[in-house]
């Protein structure tokens, strides 16, 4: 008797375990969306960037339009956030 | 990911600022234009382009044809110091070794006008202090009225203790600079191979755009000789480092036969932009028309290359080749309207 009562409260000690192990989980898969979503935007901007800024440098009209290239890859730290809160919150 | 580990901010700055800069380049359609208009309405146009600036600083001094030829050479310097002032890291390095031809040529424009008795003023309009020698430094050459005063002061600078002791000797006895010339673009050649060649991050890119540029002046060199009707040593004029060997450059120089010389010329030398033009350049009889058209070639051919290779030391150098043909055509535009040329004549020297 008292051997299936330790048994069920390990069964139950389990459960809550997975269910903490699986919001542990998810924390981290959002980390994981955002954290390298974020440094792939980095780098494509980094490039679009500098290029953006050389050609400024030359010619001044080019910079509302360079200005607009140099955040398009933010679009890849948005996708990675909304990943993130879907996996957080729904 | 491809690439992005070798991909710096500072190279795709430079790379960018040279390709906004290449479209600023006179266009082809400007030239025709500029065929029908006479010297003053080309000195304005010019004016209004980004000859501007010395355009107006000039103007006061210089008239006609002279504050053309002085604004360009003006304009072309303050380009190419600007070019090395801004480009960054190894790209500095071939940037400046590649220059490095310009002191060749203002030390050899000053011999040489001090041999032929030319004034101080004229043989300075046509200098361009793109190279390690700069306007001051040029300007103390420029003060010493004997030649060896000049090659004396040069003992500081890298061309004189392999060249200039050994040759101009030689070509002072001569009274000729064609050897000393020679020398000085093979010693010129040989130290940017070996730069590129030292294990420097893109030497092996730097290295394919100089081979270019060495098969095709031993192929302008080697149809110049066939249009000469003087016996000349074929072997002093090789520039070592391209894919032509010196046996191969000196045989095909005895062979009489176009058809021959052509075709034997596809065997040996393995740039195909070249091999592709060779047939084409078997009716033609005009050196100047095979020259230019292998410098076009050659322009097109580089232009490719910095496609290929769009964050390198491709883009810098192929505007500094763009920039130097806009303004030897611009030049020779002025220079044939001075003359009274027709049109069609000075289209002819234009490489566009």
């Amino acid at each position: 008797m008292a051997a299936e009562l330790v048994t069920a409260v390990d069964v139950v000690m389990t459960v809550e375990q997975i269910k903490a192990s699986q919001i542990g989980m998810k924390a981290i898969a959002a980390a994981l969306a955002v954290g390298m979503t974020g440094i792939a935007t980095g780098i494509a901007e980094m490039a679009i960037g500098t290029a953006a800024v050389g050609a400024t440098a030359e010619n001044k009209d080019t910079f509302g339009l360079v200005l607009l290239l140099t955040v398009i890859p933010e679009t890849i730290v948005i996708f990675g956030l909304v990943v993130a809160l879907l996996l957080l919150f729904v | 990911m491809v690439g992005v580990k070798n991909i710096s901010a500072p190279y795709i700055y430079i790379c960018t600022r040279m390709r906004v800069r290449k479209t600023t380049l006179l266009p082809r359609e400007e030239y025709m234009r500029m065929l029908n208009m006479n010297l003053p309405e080309i000195t304005r146009l010019i004016g209004e382009t980004d000859y501007k600036q010395e355009i107006d600083e000039l103007g006061t001094t210089f008239k006609g044809i002279d504050l053309i030829e002085v604004a360009l050479s003006w304009n072309l310097a303050k380009e190419y110091q600007k070019i090395q002032e801004i480009t960054p890291g190894t790209l500095k390095q071939f940037t400046r070794a590649y220059l490095h031809r310009w002191d060749i040529q203002n030390v050899l424009t000053i011999l040489k006008g001090r041999l032929q008795g030319a004034k101080t003023g004229k043989i300075k309009e046509i200098l361009i202090p793109a190279g390690s020698l700069d306007r001051v430094a040029l300007d103390r050459l420029l003060a010493e009225e004997s030649s060896d005063k000049i090659v004396e002061m040069l003992k500081g600078y890298r061309m004189y203790p392999q060249v200039f002791a050994r040759e101009y000797p030689l070509s002072k006895e001569s009274g000729s600079y064609s050897q000393l010339e020679n020398e000085l673009y093979k010693q010129f050649y040989s130290e940017i191979i070996s730069e590129a060649e030292s294990g420097i991050k893109g030497g092996k890119l730097f290295l394919d755009f100089i081979r270019l540029e060495i098969d095709i002046k031993n192929v302008k060199t080697l149809f110049r000789l066939r249009a000469d009707t003087f016996e000349e040593d074929a072997r002093a004029m090789y520039i070592e480092g391209g894919t032509l060997s010196a046996a191969d450059f000196v045989t095909l120089n005895t062979m009489k036969d176009q058809n021959e010389f052509i075709d034997a010329l596809k065997e040996k030398i393995r740039q195909k932009s070249i091999i592709a033009l060779l047939d084409e350049l078997r009716s033609e009889k005009a050196i100047r028309d095979v020259e230019n058209r292998l410098t076009r070639v050659q322009l097109e051919q580089m232009e490719r290359m910095s496609k290929r290779n769009p964050i390198s030391i491709h883009p810098i150098l192929v505007y500094l080749e763009r920039k130097k043909y806009e303004v030897f055509n611009l030049r020779a535009l002025a220079r044939g309207k001075e003359s009274k040329l027709p049109s069609e004549k000075i289209a002819e020297y234009l490489v566009v």
